[in-house]
């Protein structure tokens, strides 16, 4: 980089000349608090509190993971496997692809055993996630409102099945900007087997209708990590630094009659454009983490893998990162459940007990909350219309896993009745879930509103929502 | 904020809500009921459900009634006497109002401004998006009316009008304003040496009609429809819509009225043809009602997806033509405007027979999937070459001899040749004319209507709620047609004068908004989506009434509109603020000039493109694949999704043709806020992002722009390097450079020469850049030196604004 380039210093230039990024797009969207460049610096008045967190890892397993081989441990539902599923359950309750099909109870296909001072029950499918159950919290009894994979992950990032609203991440980093001033604040990566997954909308980190700042960025961990941050074939780094510069140069020149701030906001954006331009591959290359970390997390550089990505999110919350989701993909499993797991699972349970161990040694788990799980569990009853048994969507009960980020560990919150069917214990809403990652990143989610379309929206809606307080260490 | 600037922004405030305010009470509309509708209407308004103490403060009359408790919230001129007051001004945190852990407390300024206006007699009024526009009370109509009504607003608040715009400047606005592409050097010149009194009209005229202003007035109308190219849910599989954008695009370039336009894309199926329309309009119009997102995943439940599609019907149909949020009145009453969720229902029943069944047993992963009732036709742009063909079908039928033999049967006589040619013509015409044809979604009628209920709560499990029949909202009015109303009287509702039973006047309101817009930058009703009580009342209601009976009286023409409002003083005013403006109307809501803003993303597309020599201007038709990111789309699923950039002239056509993929948009339409379509949008962010940096900096798409720039400066710039980078500013800027411009630019491009002397292949690399044809006469050296030339002018800022 040039000396000109870092002698701009994009915040000390904003304090400077009084602006203020974006201030078109407001001005449209009517009378609204807003932070200085959104995205980057902190809404006004937030955090509401001090926060316990300062950057989000969401490892989104998608598709669906059942509860029943993982973290919901149920010995009555293996006493009834064969058996028909009581119809005082199932009558009225909304149904996926078992739709007008006998309903018969499908016992537990994994062992499960206890981890840890806590000892916490984990399936055999999760022993390295196990070997870190004190620093986990188990979330049992988790509830969401769609049972459709696109809208079920709309209602679990964005609070609402309705298209067009910003997903938690952009919610995250309008309200707390990000600390990263050379890459985006909101990270999205990647992964799947490479079965059939189900597709995944931009939908799922979109800004809607905050300032497409706060919207997340893709980062590819195969190929050229991000869209357009390469220079041009034939263009090397001095010549692009030209062009940058000569362009803002120029722009300064137009900016010098005061009439329109956006100039100012231009120059400072082509200034982290830039600097992103450079910061992107140092990220992207793994060169300098040791084999042990490699090894640890399955990491293989160049390829998408959940390892890969699990170690791009922790070097991505070093560097300021405010938010990274991560979405593993291939957790449908109508059939052929027994076979998907063995083969899904190992690498997940490896990459993410590497998560957790890796942020932890590194002093970071504190600060970085990290959250695993579904858009929505699976049903204890069998499908088996489709070849080996497997599991249809369910949404009336399933867990996720919390750790760090002021979560306290050894801990398993709610429960499931005997079939593992309903969630009757300590519920969770998806809204709440919100809730609890909001407070721990010291935001009150009943205060945090923006004005849309004549609501005061929310991430959480308009139905209550409450923190988890037992969660909390 | 200083001492100096306060007063003027008292006067700012006082001017703003001048207009109707009786003396000596804060105007009720503009000022009181927003603070009671944001603070007091969550617990005391229209939700019946949600309402505390018996009180309602949206409804004045009400208030005014002893309640349970035996308080009365107001009593007009009493402030003493009423609750409302004594209430807000409690010290007791226990009864002050609203209570403090809300979200929205009073003011010391709001609460005294609810006092005085108790105090003067709580002076009510309806609210005023319910209220018809009013002909104004102004110097009526006539030649000059708005800036007659701006000028004096922004005088009485001490302002002075902002001088004319320099002629340039003016010329390149009106051109990126109706047509969304720079004006050419010669269109340029060709109006400064235009000695004529009415150059101005005449431009306007000429830009109006021409198919370019189309074009862009169709993108303004799909982001409100949210037409898009694909499903939306799921697999977001390709869906047959493009026809209809034709129709949409056709329909302004023949300035169809509005009021037909409406009619025809609700109720087109229904309609009785109209004077001049083709025959196939009013099933393309129809596909209106067919481009929401819809879901072809396996397992979807149809009760559950009826209510998802109704409900997306509802807010589209609401926010489009009502600028209503009743879509908020999904599972409850709503909490700030006059609906009910049976106005909610009641609307959703209008379109109770639009048939959408089919998907739920044939949903496919087929691109394009299935989604019938769908039709095969020739889209309006290709009509003409149909006709064409058809005509020499014809002939050539009359000329061949009608005997066709048998395959088996080996000719006896060998044909004329020419027969053997009229065959072979014969044949590659049919082919041809089969191809013109293309498939389209269209609305038919179920001859049973699904039956609607009240879902409580929105719940579609939920079928104990009452049945509705089709109903407009209770507080708008009511529909008497002898039968079962229809998406027909829907359709006519909206567009009917009051007088005769409409919302005419409403609707051309909440429209002639949208075109100010396009013109100012915002609409005079700053909440173009919504002029509910959670909106922002318009900052011009009488400008905003004028307008709106301007389009109703002109005959629903939105041409003649945009002729009125740009040929009035106030769009040909500067858009540099002076100190005084900026200081006292930093948001130019007084209008005492113009604005300034970035180009929406098609025409920032579209300018690039322009300017470079690349854009292919035809006029509808094919969908156009620019280069994409690899792998932009390997999260897509059933099918599989591969993305093959055009290779021949649709890659370099105008963003409004570009595929909209609706859950991955493509990424250069995506950073500059073009919105996914999955939802209606009535104004579009304008954001500035290092995304959108990147994106001009190295999308290829703009490198090929840049590339063949350069060419065109290396062959028409002259032999100098002041003179090219002259010729490039005249080109994109439409403006002579300044000194120090020269001397940057030339510095650049004296550094590049002196790289790419040392290293020609990487100069061969960039000026490879895009499947265009590259001028091989060029040396590389140069080509690439003048491309880094060429791709900072496209970068600057002044090149994506509208000035």
């Amino acid at each position: 980089m040039t000396p000109e380039l870092l002698a701009i210093h994009r915040r000390t230039f904003l304090r400077d000349q009084g602006l203020a990024l974006g201030a078109a797009a407001l001005g449209l969207l009517g009378a609204r608090p807003a932070p200085a460049a959104p995205g980057r610096d902190p809404l006004p008045g937030l955090p509401h509190h001090p926060p316990r967190a300062r950057a989000v890892i969401f490892v989104c397993l998608a598709g669906g993971p059942s509860h029943l081989e993982s973290f919901d441990h149920k010995p009555t539902l293996a006493a009834r496997d064969g058996e028909p599923m009581p119809e005082s359950i199932t009558a009225g309750q909304p149904i996926a692809q078992l739709q007008g099909q006998k309903l018969v109870c499908l016992g537990p296909r994994a062992r499960f055993r206890r981890y840890g001072a806590c000892g916490a029950e984990l399936s055999d499918h999760f022993p390295r996630l196990g070997a870190q159950a004190d620093r986990l919290a188990i979330v049992r009894s988790l509830v969401t409102e769609q049972i459709n994979h696109d809208p079920a992950h709309t209602f679990m990032n964005c609070g609402t099945a309705l298209s067009g609203r910003p997903s938690m991440g952009a919610w995250v980093t309008y309200g707390l900007g990000s600390a990263a001033d050379d890459l985006p604040g909101f990270v999205v990566l990647t992964s799947r087997l490479g079965r059939n997954p189900q597709p995944i909308a931009a939908r799922q980190w979109h800004s809607g209708f905050l300032p497409g700042a706060c919207q997340g960025v893709e980062f590819a961990t195969a190929g050229p990590p991000v869209h357009y941050a390469a220079s041009p074939p034939g263009v090397g780094t001095g010549h692009q630094a030209d062009v940058v510069r000569t362009v803002q140069a120029l722009d300064r020149i137009a900016a010098g009659t005061g009439a329109d701030p956006e100039i100012a906001t231009r120059i400072a954006q082509y200034e982290l454009a830039f600097r992103m331009q450079t910061a992107v591959p140092a990220l992207a290359d793994l060169a300098d983490e040791s084999p042990e970390t490699l090894a640890l997390y399955g990491a293989e550089p160049g390829r998408a893998t959940i390892g890969t990505n699990c170690l791009m999110a922790r070097r991505l919350v070093e560097r300021g990162v405010r938010f990274v989701q991560l979405y593993h993909s291939d957790w449908d499993h109508h059939d052929r459940i027994d076979a998907y797991m063995a083969e899904i699972c190992p690498p997940t349970d490896r990459a993410v007990a590497a998560l957790v161990a890796d942020l932890a040694r590194r002093g970071l788990l504190d600060e970085t909350l990290v959250v695993v799980g579904g858009e929505f569990g699976r049903t204890p009853m069998a499908q088996a219309n489709k070849g080996p048994v497997g599991r249809d969507h369910h949404v009336k009960g399933f867990s996720m896993v919390l750790a760090g980020g002021g979560i306290r560990g050894g801990v398993t919150h709610g429960a499931t009745d005997d079939f593992g069917y309903r969630a009757v214990t300590d519920v969770v809403h998806v809204r709440d879930l919100h809730a609890t990652m909001l407070w721990l990143l010291g935001i009150d989610h009943a205060r945090f509103s923006v004005p849309h379309e004549g609501l005061d929206t929310r991430l959480t809606g308009v139905v209550p929502a409450t923190p988890v307080v037992s969660l909390f260490g | 904020m200083t001492d100096r600037y306060r007063g003027t922004v008292v006067t700012l405030v006082l001017a703003l809500a001048a207009p109707a305010a009786a003396a000596g009470s804060p105007d009720y509309s503009a000022t009181v009921r927003p603070i009671l509708a944001r603070s007091c209407f969550p617990c005391h308004g229209p939700d019946g459900e949600a309402r505390q103490a018996g009180l309602r403060l949206d409804d004045v009359a009400a208030a005014r009634r002893v309640l349970a408790s035996g308080a009365v919230a107001i009593v007009p001129g009493d402030a003493g006497a009423s609750a409302l007051v004594t209430r807000i001004e409690a010290s007791d945190p226990d009864l002050v109002m609203p209570p403090p852990a809300g979200p929205h407390p009073l003011s010391a300024a709001e609460r005294q401004m609810l006092r005085a206006w108790v105090e003067a007699g709580a002076p009510a009024a309806e609210p005023w998006a319910l209220v018809g526009p009013v002909r104004p009370g102004l110097p009526a109509g006539g030649p000059g009316w708005i800036d007659r009504a701006l000028e004096a607003r922004f005088t009485a608040a001490g302002l002075g009008a902002a001088p004319p715009a320099d002629p340039v400047t003016l010329v390149r606005r009106v051109h990126l304003d109706l047509t969304g592409i720079p004006p050419s050097p010669a269109e340029v010149a060709a109006y400064l040496s235009d000695g004529r009194p009415d150059r101005w009209e005449r431009l306007v005229d000429r830009l109006l009609a021409s198919p370019r202003h189309a074009e862009r007035m169709a993108t303004w109308w799909l982001d409100q429809v949210r037409y898009a190219d694909t499903v939306g849910y799921h697999g977001d599989q390709d869906q047959r819509a493009a026809p209809y954008r034709d129709w949409v695009i056709k329909a302004f370039l023949d300035d169809l009225p509005f009021d037909r336009f409406t009619i025809l894309q609700l109720a087109g199926d229904l309609a009785e043809p109209g004077p001049g329309e083709h025959p196939d309009d009013r099933d393309l119009a129809s596909c209106y009602n067919r481009l929401l997102q819809t879901s072809h995943e396996g397992g979807v439940q149809a009760r559950e997806y009826r209510a998802i599609y109704q409900a997306d019907r509802v807010r589209n149909l609401s926010v489009v033509w009502m600028a209503a949020t009743i879509g908020c009145a999904q599972c409850h009453d709503h909490k700030f405007d006059p609906f009910t969720a049976h106005d909610f229902y009641a609307l959703a029943a209008f379109f109770a027979d639009v048939d959408d069944e089919a998907h739920f047993k044939d949903g496919s992963n087929d691109l394009p999937t299935r989604r019938r009732p769908e039709r095969r036709v020739v889209p309006p742009f290709a009509r003409d070459e149909a006709a064409a063909i058809d005509g020499r079908l014809a002939i050539l039928d009359r000329r061949l001899p009608a005997l066709v033999l048998p395959p088996w049967a080996a000719p006896e006589v060998a044909e004329a040749d020419e027969t053997v040619a009229l065959r072979i013509e014969r044949e590659r015409l049919a082919a041809r004319r089969a191809a013109l044809e293309e498939g389209v979604m269209v609305t038919r009628a179920l001859a049973e209507p699904r039956a609607v209920r009240i879902l409580p709560r929105g719940n579609w499990l939920d079928d104990s709620g009452t049945p509705v029949a089709p109903a407009v909202p209770a507080r708008h009015g009511r529909l008497d047609p002898a039968g079962r109303a229809g998406r027909l009287e829907l359709a006519r509702w909206l567009v009917t004068p009051v007088a005769a039973g409409g919302q005419g006047e409403m609707t051309a309101r909440v429209i002639a908004n949208r075109v100010w817009a396009i013109c100012f930058g915002t609409g005079l009703c700053r909440s173009p989506g919504d002029f509910g009580a959670q909106g922002q009342p318009p900052d011009h209601p009488e400008i905003l009434d004028g307008v709106a009976l301007e389009l109703l009286d002109g005959g629903w023409s939105l041409r003649r509109l945009l002729r009125t409002i740009l040929t009035s003083r106030a769009y040909r005013r500067s858009s540099e603020p002076s100190a005084a403006q900026l200081a006292a109307d930093p948001d130019n809501r007084l209008l005492a000039r113009q604005g300034r803003w970035r180009l929406p993303a098609e025409h920032v597309r579209d300018t690039l493109l322009a300017v470079s020599g690349l854009l292919e201007e035809r006029l509808g038709g094919e969908t156009s694949r620019p280069y994409q990111p690899a792998g932009h789309y390997r999260l897509l699923n059933f099918p599989q999704r591969e993305y093959h950039a055009d290779g021949d002239w649709r890659q370099w056509r105008r963003g409004v043709y570009v595929h909209w993929q609706r859950t991955f948009l493509h990424p250069q339409l995506a950073a500059f806020d073009a919105p996914s379509r999955e939802e209606c949008t009535v104004a579009r962010p304008r954001s500035n992002t290092p995304r959108a940096a990147l994106v001009l900096l190295n999308d290829p798409s703009f490198v090929e722009a840049a590339r063949r720039l350069a060419e065109e400066v290396l062959r028409h710039g002259g032999p100098t390097d002041p003179e090219r980078i002259g010729w490039l500013w005249r080109r994109v800027l439409s403006r002579p450079p300044l000194p120090a411009e020269v001397e940057l630019l030339a510095g650049l491009v004296a550094r590049r020469r002196e790289e790419y002397r040392a290293d020609v292949p990487a100069a061969a690399a960039l000026v490879a850049v895009g499947e265009s044809p590259r001028d091989e006469a060029l040396p590389p050296g140069e080509h690439a030196a003048w491309t880094a030339a060429a791709r900072v002018v496209l970068n600057l800022h002044e090149t994506t604004s509208r000035q």
